[in-house]
């Protein structure tokens, strides 16, 4: 009898070596002298004490994506119109409600606690299996919560920036509350009395979130590989602030429940037309 | 509440990083804030909207720009501490270009942006002396998103001093970015200036001037 093995999480331990590797081999970014307090302030600002692994890490992400990720995603978006993905991706965010869930209790959150309830409720119901978002236009916005955030609430630091091939910008803490947040998901575990479904079924919602969330972050990534001079400082910023403001959890921000809680990326959130 | 307090004080946990604001920014009152954001972005949306040439819209974008941004405060808080190691001369490039490529940015896309619309969204907050107001803007076929417009007084005028796209400044983005290109590069602003007249060129380019 073979354990459950989900996917995500064997894709997750070879590259969690492969940073931890890159923390000890590739030594680390050059620490301005002491007599420079601005500089020094900056390097601690940036947070990225291994910053030509992470580079390093960088350019690899950026070949898988150049030669698969992208172009899969274009594919996607080409084939499928816009409700048939509004669709896929409001499954997806569906099923991450559960430990949406979790988090919120675990923050506390009471009122998002009881809207998250009650979004899983009405839109794997009425929401045929979460295909609609009944529950958004039943003023119920959708929001994200994962276990890094939680981490933080709890006062965990994020440690020092890390690039993650597939995965994207992160840290220790945001990478342990991504794999916590597959741990505790029930449909990892869950096997409808057949391991070999389960695997796929497993199979299919990994692959699916990766298609989706990059094809949703299709016209920023472009944006940023066209103007940036830097695409990896501008996107190591943006992740970091993006991640700030969701642990904030501030009012009249909404976002999207999906994403994988590393910060590669939400869905399209907040106000619709 | 618990968990608001507990959210507000992360909040301000946060808040160092945006609070290396420009010093000369003065306290905004915020429905004149609200109002000169309603105000500038109907001229914008008209500029980009309305007929002529690429060329001509160019040149009203950049007039409003130039009349609604502190591009100066903002060019300045972008390189931060480059700012005062580079010369006067690399002062004056800097900010020439600077100005350039946020007007040129804007211009290569407005194929992208006919049909934009916007509208006032529901928070309209303080953020220490400037006002943060939020606006939703809407193009066709796409996902309508957020923008925060962070307003302060300069010279007792209200001005933009950042954009906040869901959550992700500009003017701190786009600091990461400078500062990165120059560190890279030995420390040297003049490799900055060289990768941004690179990037002016290219959008005039791709504009077809």
């Amino acid at each position: 009898m073979r354990p459950p093995r989900p996917p995500l999480s064997r894709l997750l331990a070879p590259l969690l070596g492969l940073a931890l590797l890159g923390g000890s081999l590739a030594g680390c970014a050059t620490r301005p002298p002491a007599d420079d307090p601005e500089a020094l302030e900056e390097f601690r600002a940036t947070n990225d004490p291994i910053e030509p692994w992470n580079r390093a890490m960088y350019d690899v992400h950026q070949a898988i994506d150049t030669a698969v990720l992208r172009p899969v995603a274009v594919a996607y978006r080409a084939v499928l119109p816009q409700p048939v993905r509004t669709g896929v991706s409001n499954v997806l965010s569906n099923l991450r409600s559960p430990v949406i869930l979790m988090n919120d209790a675990l923050q506390g959150e009471t009122g998002r606690f009881g809207t998250t309830l009650q979004r899983f409720l009405l839109n794997s119901t009425v929401g045929i299996g979460g295909i609609l978002d009944v529950a958004k236009d039943l003023g119920l916005p959708p929001h994200t919560e994962d276990f890094g955030q939680t981490f933080a609430v709890a006062g965990v630091e994020e440690g020092p920036f890390l690039f993650i091939p597939i995965l994207g910008p992160s840290n220790p803490r945001d990478l342990a509350g991504f794999a916590a947040g597959i741990a505790a998901d029930p449909f990892t575990w869950l096997t409808y009395g057949n391991r070999d479904l389960a695997d796929t079924l497993n199979y299919i919602r990994a692959g699916t979130t990766v298609v989706s969330t990059r094809e949703s972050l299709l016209d920023t990534l472009d944006d940023v590989q066209r103007t940036s001079l830097d695409p990896y400082a501008t996107l190591r910023s943006a992740y970091r602030q993006q991640r700030a403001r969701e642990i904030a959890n501030r009012a009249g921000t909404p976002d999207a429940p999906q994403g994988l809680g590393t910060g590669l990326g939400s869905t399209p959130s907040s106000p619709q037309p | 509440m618990p968990d608001v307090t507990l959210a507000r004080r992360l909040f301000l946990a946060a808040l160092p990083a945006l609070m290396a604001g420009p010093a000369l920014a003065q306290a905004v009152d915020t429905g004149r804030a609200t109002t000169f954001i309603q105000a500038t972005g109907r001229e914008l949306v008209a500029a980009i909207n309305g007929g002529g040439s690429v060329a001509q819209r160019r040149q009203q974008v950049a007039a409003i720009l130039r009349r609604a941004v502190d591009v100066d405060g903002v060019g300045r808080f972008i390189l931060g501490r480059y700012w005062r190691q580079a010369s006067p001369d690399e002062q004056a490039e800097y900010m020439r270009l600077f100005e350039e490529t946020l007007i040129r940015n804007l211009s290569a896309r407005f194929g992208e942006y006919q049909g934009v619309r916007f509208s006032l969204g529901r928070t309209q907050q303080r953020a220490e002396d400037d006002t943060l107001v939020n606006t939703i803007v809407e193009r066709p076929n796409t996902a309508a998103f957020s923008l925060d417009w962070r307003v302060g007084e300069v010279g007792g005028q209200p001005r933009v001093v950042d954009v906040i796209a869901e959550g992700t400044s500009l003017r701190l983005t786009t600091r990461s970015e400078y500062s990165a290109v120059i560190s890279r590069n030995g420390g040297r602003v003049s490799a900055l200036l060289d990768a941004m007249r690179n990037q002016v060129s290219q959008l005039a380019a791709r504009e077809g001037r």
